[in-house]
């Protein structure tokens, strides 16, 4: 029976008859499909939901080796496996929005996503001093452009240089927002290509098959 | 609202156009597909630089870290794993340590699965299947800024020589880009986060751009069935350009056709 579900046909059949029930009752009026369709995506919510707890599970698996065998950064694994614990714990027993789930979402969790997000500045502006060289005439170009619009968000320019305001408007409403537009565009009609091979059973990676 | 152009009888107003244009955009595929012609695709630098920057790593003695992204099954997430797929290929081929950092949101964990048996069996494909170590294909966490100082961690302890970032990495990725450099390593990246895109750009070595990424999988096979697909890409791009174009000329002459036909 395993062996059935993980043939590629099974499962490039599945995913034919799935895109045909999400895909026709978007565009064509058929009373009865949208039922199914939602019923789908209902599934594939409580299947992704399921995997979280074969998530934890995982994870305790792997700490658990890393603890027995007590392989380099073991003591870590203690501390993950009880943090786990004791999240799940909480949550569970008071909720998500009250006790020890919620304060240590509110008082660790957060401020030190907020840090990672943070620094992110000082990633940005290493790696623009390193590329805005002017090497060549188009670097310069794109040099000046970020010049500009970097001194019109910065503070107090507006002030200082009030010129810097429409050239900086200008640049990112129209170059900026064109080349962005047409990222997406391109993104759309790739993906939808990209959709028609994995129909067609060509691209399958995403199943966990490799090249045939 | 713009009034639509047209009407079909039984499909919903305002969808009309747009699904003509997709069942054209699968004909077409099919069309070219099956031709099996070998069509001119453009050069993708990135995705022509993968095999060298794993070169470099065997010959380094270095692991290589490629990611698929962080999100659940998305485009992004699908021609992420192709491109790890190919990786992984190479990886086994020529006996490089191969790192997979997986995780980073709450819909990772299901990707995560498909992953490990795409690198499970590009080894067993290699005959190399005992090389295959799932340590090496670690569940970071489901939250995004956890991820990323882990992914930062493996970046500075394992020093890789290559990083290749693929999928829906999102704000993250120049944390990450930027410290791959600081390590030496050759950084491939692909952006699907236009408003760091270009941040992103000057911290990576190569990047991927708008539908480079979701050709990957095409273009790495050199399958000319599969490339011809990417044909179409080409043609719509022109006819969105087109359309573009004309509706331009069609408000500045104070006609909405254009508008109408789109919404119809």
């Amino acid at each position: 029976m395993s062996a059935f579900f993980k043939s590629r046909s099974t499962q490039l059949t599945i995913l034919v008859i799935s895109f045909l029930l999400v895909f026709i009752p978007y565009f064509i009026n058929i009373p009865g499909l949208d039922w199914f369709s939602t019923k789908l995506m209902t599934i594939a919510a409580v299947t992704n939901a399921f995997t979280i707890g074969i998530a934890v599970y995982s994870q305790y698996k792997r700490s658990g080796r890393f603890i027995m065998e007590r392989r380099k950064g073991w003591i870590y694994h203690i501390y993950l496996v009880l943090l786990m614990i004791f999240m799940i714990f909480n949550g569970i027993v008071f909720g998500q929005h009250t006790g020890g789930y919620d304060w240590l979402l509110k008082a660790v969790v957060t401020p030190l996503s907020s840090v990672i997000y943070g620094i992110l500045a000082f990633y940005m502006a290493s790696a623009g001093a390193r590329a805005f060289r002017a090497r060549s005439p188009q670097a310069a170009l794109l040099l000046i452009a970020g010049l500009i619009v970097l001194l019109y968000q910065a503070p107090l320019t507006g002030s200082v240089f009030p010129g810097i305001e429409p050239a900086a408007t200008y640049l990112t409403n129209t170059f900026g927002m064109s080349v962005a537009r047409m990222f997406s565009i391109s993104v759309c009609i790739g993906a939808i290509v990209l959709g028609v091979r994995m129909l067609t059973g060509k691209e399958v990676a995403f199943l966990g098959f490799g090249e045939e | 609202m713009v009034e639509p152009l047209f009407e079909i009888p039984g499909l919903f107003a305002g969808r009309t156009v747009g699904f003509l244009l997709i069942i054209l955009i699968f004909v077409l595929t099919i069309y070219y597909m099956s031709q099996k012609k070998l069509q001119y695709v453009r050069r993708v630098p990135a995705l022509d630089a993968i095999e060298d920057a794993v070169g470099r790593s065997t010959e380094m003695g270095k692991p290589v870290i490629c990611s698929y992204g962080l999100g659940g099954f998305s485009y992004w997430t699908i021609a992420g794993l192709s491109i790890l797929g190919y990786v992984a290929k190479l990886c086994a081929e020529t006996d490089t340590r191969l790192i997979v950092p997986t995780g980073g949101s709450h819909d990772s964990y299901i990707v995560r699965e498909a992953a490990v048996d795409l690198v499970r069996n590009a080894y067993t494909t290699a005959g190399k299947a005992e090389m295959f170590n799932e340590e090496d294909m670690p569940f970071l966490s489901g939250e995004q800024y956890a991820y990323t100082p882990a992914y930062i961690g493996m970046l500075v302890r394992d020093k890789p020589g290559t990083t290749i970032m693929t999928g829906s990495h999102w704000s993250e990725a120049m944390n990450i880009a930027e410290m791959s450099n600081a390590v030496g390593a050759i950084t491939i990246t692909a952006g699907c986060y236009t408003s760091s895109m270009a941040a992103l750009a000057c911290a990576s070595d190569y990047i991927m751009l708008g539908e480079e990424q979701p050709a990957a999988g095409a273009y790495l096979s050199k399958n000319p069935s599969q490339l011809a697909s990417i044909r179409v890409q080409d043609i719509y791009k022109f006819i969105a350009v087109g359309m573009m174009i004309l509706g331009l000329i069609a408000i500045n002459a104070g006609s909405e056709i254009i508008n109408r036909l789109i919404s119809s």
